[in-house]
């Protein structure tokens, strides 16, 4: 049995390696959610665990209660950041994400310390959340989450840093943020106080092109995107765009549906320009669009 | 990596772990109520041979009225309800029988919080399944495990990875399993059973 012995001595080892770093955040009624001390005086934890901005307090590994000030948040990626001072515990020793694979046991981890243990369940590509955050990979856990453990940190065998663990990116299933867009988000959020995206000011919906129209003015794709909405004074619309345009390619490449536009307006494109292709009254037309600034709702 | 080279290196825990749940299994018992009558005959719970001359830990709550044990040489035999302490959900039950494969009872205080512990029971009728996850945390009356439990696991083993039994299964709180630490066990059965 010494096998099972020594991963069993592994396991728990790694939760002691990893604990330091973890600390309860009291910014919500009755449960608090966990953060974790990723640099010297910055806590991340889950943004949907932030439902005060002010009196807002850490609990280190200790059992030290430290003010916090909330420096920035981006519900997209579900990522809230805090500002600790005095915080003198260790940071979080982080692991590469980018060498997680399916099966790998992992465990994650909650203020206590209290611990899940699981496995990666399934890997995927950069995906966009359903609020619209860029998340690097997709990371997807067979573990259960507790109450308490969203913004907690997924902590591999070697008790490495991989990821924030939260339930408020997807229903039903668990899912990690990797490190690393936890540390790009983080800067962002330091920088600026939140995630910046790309804004046309445009809403469209999916229309099929008619197979004459494509053979005559030569579009790539068979299906575009009409204009059924344009925001007043928006980047679009001082472009020129019009209602009713069908937007058949963005920086000459075809778009077929609202995601293909979505990838042309990552936090980096505000203020480039883009080249838009249309079709508007039955003629090609190219427009430039200089890129806006998503307008900022309060979450 | 290949396919195979990760399987070999996975076997000696495969191995390790099938010998720990049989060394487990020996010293599990189901507990039923006592056969007299059409309802008598499904377990309720398990339990621990705690002494090799007859002692058997279980929960209080398990322990009602009178039962009998199956042991795991499939021995049916009636059991003496000797001590029950509803608060700390623990009850002895003694058989006649001696010779029995008592489990070794580790040190509660020891346990590491993520560190792999197994349970033993019989959960939905299933005799003597295994499941296995890691202590979530440790109290003083209680060891909650990040690991999965069914009605008929209650009164049954959690052992960490050598085996020695460190509680007694005895509640599902959430998707918790809470068990009595097995030295709040020996403080029973040293306060209840003075010679």
């Amino acid at each position: 049995m010494e096998a099972l012995l020594s991963l069993s001595n592994d396991l728990a080892s790694a939760v002691e390696r990893a604990a330091p770093a973890v600390v309860a955040v009291h910014a919500r009624r009755r449960l608090p959610s966990t953060g974790i001390h990723w640099r010297p005086g910055i806590v991340v934890t889950a943004e949907h665990t932030v439902r005060t901005e002010e009196d807002i307090t850490v609990t280190t590994s200790d059992g030290r209660s430290v003010a916090a000030r909330l420096a920035g948040r981006d519900p997209g990626t579900d990522l809230a950041v805090l500002r600790v001072e005095g915080l003198t515990s260790s940071t979080a020793s982080l692991g590469d994400d980018a060498a997680l694979r399916v099966g790998h046991m992992v465990l994650a981890l909650g203020y206590g310390p209290r611990v899940s243990w699981g496995v990666i369940s399934a890997l995927g590509p950069r995906w966009r959340s359903w609020r619209g955050g860029e998340i690097d990979r997709l990371v997807r856990l067979d573990l259960v989450l507790y109450p308490g453990f969203s913004g907690g940190p997924l902590v591999d065998a070697a008790g490495r840093v991989v990821g924030l663990n939260t339930s408020g990116l997807a229903h039903e299933t668990r899912l990690a943020v990797p490190g690393t867009t936890v540390s790009r988000v983080l800067d962002e959020l330091l920088r600026q106080g939140h995630v910046s995206r790309g804004y046309l000011g445009l809403g469209m919906q999916p229309v099929r092109l008619p197979d004459p129209l494509r053979a005559q003015l030569g579009l790539p794709g068979d299906t575009g995107l009409i204009v059924v909405t344009v925001a007043p004074d928006g980047p679009a619309a001082r472009a020129g765009v019009l209602l009713g345009d069908v937007l058949v390619a963005l920086g000459g490449e075809p778009v077929r549906d609202l995601e293909d536009v979505q990838a042309h307006l990552g936090a980096g494109r505000v203020g480039a320009a883009v080249t838009a292709l249309v079709v508007r009254a039955g003629a090609r037309a190219e427009l430039r669009i200089i890129v806006g600034e998503q307008p900022r709702r309060r979450a | 990596m290949s396919a195979t080279a990760t399987a070999f290196s996975a076997a000696p825990l495969d191995s390790a772990a099938a010998a720990l749940a049989a060394m487990l299994a020996r010293s599990t018992v189901e507990v039923r109520p006592l056969a007299r009558g059409a309802s008598a005959g499904a377990a309720v719970g398990a339990g621990v041979v705690w002494h090799r001359d007859g002692l058997i830990l279980t929960n209080a709550h398990v322990a009602r009225g009178h039962v009998s044990v199956v042991l795991s040489d499939r021995r049916v035999l009636s059991a003496r309800l000797v001590a029950r302490d509803l608060e700390r959900d623990l009850a002895a039950l003694v058989v006649d029988a001696t010779d029995l494969p008592a489990a070794e009872i580790g040190d509660s205080s020891a346990l590491r919080v993520g560190e792999l512990v197994v349970a033993v029971g019989n959960p939905l009728g299933l005799v003597r399944a295994l499941s296995a996850g890691l202590v979530h945390a440790v109290g003083r009356r209680a060891i909650q495990a990040d690991l999965r439990l069914a009605p008929g696991n209650s009164g049954g083993p959690l052992a960490d990875a050598r085996g020695r039994v460190v509680g007694l299964n005895a509640m599902i709180v959430g998707e918790l399993a809470v068990a009595v630490p097995s030295n709040e066990a020996r403080r029973f059965v040293r306060e209840q059973l003075r010679p």
